[in-house]
């Protein structure tokens, strides 16, 4: 064989493998409203910056890239590395050499210090393979939860992730996914009506809507494949690559709104509600906000914004869906986030107006103590730069959950309107003034009265800033200077804790 | 075009429906707008997951309610003034159409997930 037909040779194998499965698997991958993982990749990275790593690794000609493409490139001029199942070579089954891939390149973006991105669309384990394919997936698993807190890890569903895969994507830091296109569930609607007799569509069952909504499994929803994968790339500029380094400064940008309009944003009346995502967006750079899970859980607001170019991660209470109540899905959704930002030296940003913790028999029957300890846990162990900003409302345990002083918060603020006090005025006035109220002439004025006074006396934020857990009142007006001032003192913050394996955070 | 089959009240109606394809904004480096993540969902999407009807987000007291059957609403429009943790939750409507059932009386106290309205 000359050199020519060598190179022809060589020609040939890249081509079979560039085409994937074919004309034809391509076309119904079309077909069904979905990209191949090329396409995909090309999307994602700057041009001409993504290298291919194994592309000739097992059956090239039956079974091109063994159905998953790896590689690393870059993103907005920052190293990233993927892997990008393909659908359209048996269905991206997982097989052992698959696998592999999918391990090889995960080790490398551990070792270099780069975010990693995992594009799914997968049949599931590769039958024939057997045991192995099972081995493959826990290979996987295990190094999710090695990198977990190392390195950002990213999943994007573009497809079927169904069964044990849908594991390496719960281990990851952010899920994605397609609506209409992707689903997620552990068994499929065909046995769930075997076992338990219910009828359910794989849309309902485990669509993007049901996890960004229902189960909270999801925290990202793209109308589209490439809407979905914008939304990667603007996550990725808020993170740093991995837990040694801070997130990238960007230029500085004035928000959209003027600082006075956060005078007219809390009503005056304690009982009405109103969107705490103004106020945020109106002190942030750019107004620009990455809101996290913005369809579960909708009591509690987070999500990733810039304040002086610098990344923050904003934990708010949103007192215009259930009253902004603490109840079991916020604070898993708000704790989780916590230990995001801090395992990534992101600082938080809390602005609270909590009446308190949901009560219920649903809530208290599903472990809302247990729960909620998740919050308290996080904030306390947070070691990054946290600042509080109470709004409104600050009220009991709830007022300690969300990063008082107490949890080491680093600077608290108050707005004027701050009422900070172990309960409500009505509940408070109901316990400590019984007798007073059961021996008035008109018990419903003596009730107003004592609520009055109680108001005037203790739901405000002078009581608490006499006692110095709250630094200063401030006017909301200047609440973006004082935030960036506060980061600026905050950026130099070390806390040592003591030495442990681990703490045993209440899961 | 994707097909659907959807069955309304009994009744089985053929859906065909297209995407269309919307062009995003080239990202650079310092300029990346936001794009909040999208609630609009096509009409078979409402109905897979009962985004038609309206429940009580936690237990309270009907309050106010601001609509009545046979009433055009968009989504956002405030339905229904829920009274629960000192606080006048406003109950909003989460798709455009029009108001189908209303199932609860002013000064009835709903629990957590009761159905309130049905939109249509």
């Amino acid at each position: 064989m000359s050199m020519q037909d060598k190179l022809e040779q060589l020609q040939v194998l890249r081509a079979k493998v560039q085409s994937g499965g074919g004309e034809k698997k391509i076309a119904k991958q079309y077909e069904s409203g979905k990209k191949t993982a090329r396409e995909r990749i090309d999307y994602l990275f700057d041009p001409g910056t993504f290298r291919e790593i194994d592309i000739y690794a097992g059956d090239a000609t039956n079974n091109p890239s063994e159905g998953v493409v790896t590689g690393y490139g870059q993103i907005n001029g920052r190293k990233v590395y993927i892997y990008a199942q393909d659908f359209t070579v048996n269905g991206g089954s997982l097989g052992v050499i698959h696998a592999k891939k999918i391990c090889n390149v995960m080790d490398l973006a551990l070792k270099m210090g780069a975010p990693i991105i995992g594009l799914n669309d997968s049949g599931g384990a590769r039958i024939q393979e057997g045991v192995e394919a099972l081995n493959g997936y826990g290979e996987i698993f295990f190094r999710n939860t090695i990198a977990s807190g190392v390195i950002p890890q990213l999943s994007v569903i573009m497809g079927p992730c169904a069964g044990g895969a849908v594991y390496s994507p719960a281990l990851t830091d952010f899920i994605f996914m397609v609506d209409g296109t992707s689903q997620m569930f552990i068994t499929g609607p065909q046995v769930i009506k075997a076992v338990t007799k219910e009828e359910v569509s794989m849309e309902q069952l485990g669509g993007a809507l049901t996890h960004n909504k229902t189960s909270g499994v999801a925290h990202f929803m793209g109308e589209d494949e490439e809407h979905c994968l914008y939304m990667v790339k603007q996550l990725l500029s808020f993170l740093p690559s991995n837990n040694l380094e801070d997130a990238p400064c960007y230029a500085v940008r004035k928000p959209e709104m003027d600082s006075e309009e956060l005078l007219d944003i809390v009503p005056d009346k304690p009982q009405k509600p109103y969107d705490v995502k103004k106020i945020i967006t109106a002190l942030v750079d750019g107004s620009e906000f990455l809101e996290v899970l913005p369809l579960y859980a909708k009591n509690a607001v987070v999500g990733f914004a810039r304040m002086d170019g610098q990344s923050v991660g904003i934990i708010a209470n949103q007192p215009s869906f259930m009253a902004g109540s603490l109840d079991i899905n916020a604070s898993d959704k708000i704790s989780r986030f916590i230990r995001f930002c801090d395992a990534f030296n992101i600082p938080l940003v809390t602005f609270m107006d909590v009446p308190g913790f949901l009560p219920g028999t649903a809530q208290e029957f599903g472990g809302i103590i247990r729960h909620g300890a998740k919050v308290l846990y996080a904030y306390s162990e947070a070691t990054v730069p946290k600042i509080t900003v109470i709004l409104r409302k600050a009220y009991g345990g709830a007022y300690i959950a969300m990063c008082s002083s107490s949890l080491r918060a680093d600077i608290v603020y108050a707005w004027p309107t701050a009422e900070i006090a172990v309960m409500g005025p009505e509940g408070a006035v109901n316990i400590v003034k019984r007798d007073e109220i059961a021996n008035a002439r008109d018990p419903e004025t003596e009730i107003e009265r004592l609520v009055q006074e109680y108001r005037d006396n203790f739901a405000n934020p002078y009581v608490a800033s006499s006692r110095g857990y709250v630094g200063e009142v401030i006017d909301p007006r200047d609440t973006r200077v004082k935030i960036i001032d506060a980061l600026d003192a905050l950026s130099s913050k070390q806390e040592i804790r003591p030495r442990k394996k681990h703490g045993n955070i209440p899961v | 075009m994707k097909k659907y089959k959807i069955v309304v009240n009994g009744e089985t109606f053929e859906v065909e429906v297209e995407e269309l394809t919307t062009t995003l904004p080239t990202q650079t480096k310092a300029a990346a707008t936001t794009r909040q993540a999208v609630t609009k969902k096509a009409k078979t999407q409402m109905t897979v997951h009962g985004l038609n009807n309206v429940t009580a987000p936690l237990p309270g007291n009907v309050n106010e309610i601001k609509v009545a059957v046979g009433n055009q609403v968009n989504a956002g429009d405030v339905l229904i003034i829920l009274e629960a943790m000192k606080m006048e939750n406003e109950i909003t409507a989460p798709i455009d159409g029009m108001i189908k059932e209303l199932l609860v009386k002013k000064g009835q106290v709903v629990q957590s997930s009761e159905l309130l309205i049905v939109i249509e």
